[in-house]
């Protein structure tokens, strides 16, 4: 009951806000209420999960490993909670700054439903169900302003992500062909007693459909053209929440499902991530727009979540998830900062560049020091030097932006709602609170990644 | 169009009625042998594609004027299939639980068997039909507009 | 059997990405369709074994095909046709937004916005 309550608040929500014009404010109040309800219930649900371990469910009263199973763990409530937190900062700032097309609050809403349910699911084929709901509205969102150039990138954005979907569906139909389950803890078992040459075949196919959803370093040409031309509110939902898809998945079919091809590819991936991360930074430099300079940012900075996990062990899987979060924090934040104007949002996006170069007290100081301690456990010298000169850089790229942006600018554009303004800085603020009192979210990347070193439970 | 003969409209104004009862009749056989209620949905959207390409989408409004709700159909349907998936959470058993259980008494009549299921296989035909109309709905009416300019 | 769909895959897979590649629109919009359709199919051939139908009561000791990827696949498949009907109107979004554009601004390429005359395409 308590599992499900997240996921029928936003999706009976978000059915129910369908036909009435999200232009309207009182629609859109709605629609904020919604997701603070399924948020506070999600909270609950976490709440139980951390104290007396995971939650889980079986559809249709099927016995378990023949019906679809819904499961929520440590590492689903971490990316579930952020997720939603973020959707719902991100909504609330364009109810704020006053929404410009009626499907926008329903559309948020499928959104929230398709990733709560990817996150609280233990089956990898509703994993791929519930994917495809978020993919689809994310799609439709995509295309939010209407004008031609977020039409083309709402385009690329969905050819490139449709064809991420058809290699992960392979993927998982070759699992399954596998090991004949659908049920992650089945397919955790069994995996092991399948050809290392096949099951790796697989976890390369997953891998590149993930790396695609995230824009991991090889797979990442789609990022910047489409961040740059989408609605700074929409950016924000896709590459702060949307994006969490391939960072919970690399991680839960990773490490959770199938570690011994993890542990194999391990320096691979370590070497993927450091260019990623090089790369990213490197290009964010030259000058272009503030949109395209995050998204070449957000690059290099899953970069470090790859690094992480390829280092493994509780230790580097923490980090993933810690890294995980801040990053999505960040994001929200510097993409939230770039669509206004006025006093108020440069500090926001200060306080939040501080964060991306991991600069004390924000919260980006322990996504670093995570990493870093992952690093010095390993004995991967260049790795640590990788992660200060990967901060020193983005401090660079993202100061150029601020230069351009707030100190430059002629102050004759008429400045952004105050609610937005403040809506922001109180995120930004959110971040160095967090900075300064980390134990909370420690712990709960602790906990996520004890859900997938635990014997995959 | 080059679809709209004398024969195409003859031929699709009889298929369609017949279109119809054969996607209610795969909707309700679906109990007893090949059917559900996506195929039924996609069986009786596919009858009123043909309209829409035999009679263009002006003509096709005027002679079926219901078809422009086919939005409140789909949303009909999925909130009815969101309600049988999520009403038996509300008594405590799993989601998507269907009744009567195994095993109990299904009630009959004539070979109609009322099982949640039909519930729900009805609220995937609606959303499925539905939404096959709305789209095209959409696209077409915009492109009669658009010849109505040029 | 086996080589046969793989090839039908593959053949499918390669018109997809061939289509793919193009600028124009509906060609793209295509591809997607056949890539798709090429991951169906591989969903099927993952569960691929002869056998009597999967319907209760079961015949006692005859090998049964597998039901599960052909729930599978049918899921796959409405949820590929959601996703193609999605982006089939936003091209044509796309379509109307840049005909207004090339009405209002000229269209620098002497083209109209895709290679197709709108009537021919709504009608096929």
């Amino acid at each position: 009951m308590l599992l499900l309550l997240p996921l029928a608040i936003t999706w009976f929500g978000a059915v129910a806000l369908a036909p009435f014009d999200g232009r309207r404010r009182a629609v859109g109040v709605v629609a904020v209420g919604v997701m603070v309800a399924a948020f506070v219930a999600l909270v609950r649900l976490g709440i139980t999960v951390w104290t007396s371990g995971p939650v889980e469910m079986v559809a249709g009263d099927w016995p378990a490993g023949i019906g679809i199973r819904l499961r929520a763990d440590g590492l689903g409530i971490a990316f579930a909670l952020i997720s939603l937190g973020v959707l719902l900062a991100a909504l609330a700032y364009e109810v704020l700054g006053g929404v410009h097309e009626r499907s926008l609050p329903s559309l948020v809403l499928f959104m929230s439903t398709g990733l709560t349910g990817v996150f609280l699911t233990a089956d990898i084929f509703n994993f791929y169900v519930f994917f495809e709901i978020a993919m689809t509205a994310s799609f439709v969102l995509a295309t939010y302003g209407k004008q031609v150039g977020h039409l083309r990138a709402a385009l690329t954005f969905m050819v490139v992500n449709l064809l991420g979907s058809v290699v992960f569906l392979a993927g998982v139909a070759s699992l399954y062909h596998v090991t004949g389950t659908l049920d992650m803890d089945g397919v955790a078992e069994r995996v092991n007693g399948a050809p290392t040459a096949s099951v790796l075949l697989i976890a390369v196919l997953i891998f590149v459909a993930f790396g695609l959803k995230l824009g991991l370093f090889p797979f990442h040409s789609w990022v910047p053209l489409v961040y740059r031309d989408t609605w700074p509110a929409v950016a924000a939902m896709l590459s702060a929440a949307l994006a969490n898809i391939g960072s919970y998945g690399l991680l839960r079919f990773g490490a959770g499902l199938m570690p011994r091809e993890l542990s194999l590819t391990a320096s691979g991936l370590i070497v993927i991530g450091s260019l990623g991360i090089l790369y990213g930074a490197i290009q964010a430099v030259s000058p272009r727009t503030a949109g395209e300079v995050i998204a070449w940012s957000s690059i290099g900075q899953v970069g470090y979540i790859l690094v992480a996990l390829g280092i493994g062990g509780p230790v580097g899987l923490t980090a993933a998830v810690l890294y995980s979060i801040i990053n999505s924090l960040n994001k929200l934040v510097l993409f939230l900062a770039v669509g206004l104007r006025g006093w108020l949002v440069g500090a926001a996006f200060a306080l939040a560049a501080f964060s991306v170069a991991g600069v004390p007290p924000s919260a980006g100081f322990f996504g670093k020091v995570a990493i870093f301690r992952a690093g010095a456990d390993a004995d991967r010298v260049p790795l640590l030097v990788l992660v200060v000169v990967g901060g020193a850089l983005s401090l660079i790229y993202l100061f150029r932006i601020y230069q351009r942006d707030y100190w430059a600018r002629n102050h004759a554009a008429p400045p952004s709602p105050l609610g937005a303004r403040v809506l922001v800085l109180v995120l930004a603020c959110g971040i160095v609170f967090i900075g300064l009192w980390p134990e909370p979210l420690l712990a709960l990347s602790a906990n996520a990644a004890a859900a997938l070193t635990g014997g995959g439970s | 169009m080059s679809m709209s003969t004398i024969l195409t409209r003859t031929i699709t104004r009889l298929i369609f009625l017949p279109t119809l009862v054969t996607a209610v009749a795969v909707l309700v056989k679906g109990y007893a042998g090949a059917g559900d209620g996506f195929s039924a949905g996609v069986i009786a959207g596919t009858g009123v594609v043909i309209q829409f390409l035999a009679f263009g989408p002006r003509e096709l409004v005027a002679r079926y004027p219901s078809l422009r709700r086919a939005p409140l159909l789909a949303w009909s349907g999925l909130l009815l299939g969101l309600v049988t998936a999520f009403a038996p959470v509300i008594w405590g058993d799993p989601i998507m639980t269907l009744y009567p259980r195994p095993g109990e008494d299904v009630p009959h009549l004539g070979l109609l068997a009322f099982h949640t299921a039909v519930l729900f296989d009805a609220a995937v035909f609606l959303l499925v039909f539905g939404f096959i109309v709305s789209v095209l709905g959409t696209i077409g009416n915009r492109y009669g507009s658009e010849g109505a300019d040029s | 059997m086996i080589l046969a769909l793989a090839l039908v895959i593959s053949v499918l897979f390669g018109c997809g990405a061939f289509l793919l590649l193009k600028r124009d629109l509906i060609r793209m919009a295509g591809g997607i369709i056949l890539i798709s359709n090429a991951a169906n199919l591989f969903i099927v051939s993952a569960g691929l074994s002869r056998g009597r139908e999967p319907i209760y009561p079961l015949p006692a000791g005859e090998r049964i095909s597998d039901p599960v990827v052909q729930a599978l696949v049918l899921t796959a498949i409405v949820i590929g046709f959601g996703t193609v009907a999605v982006l089939l109107g936003m091209i044509y979004r796309t379509y109307t937004a840049r005909l207004a554009k090339a009405v209002d601004e000229g269209d620098e390429t002497g083209r109209t916005p895709m290679s197709m005359p709108p009537e021919d395409r709504v009608a096929d």
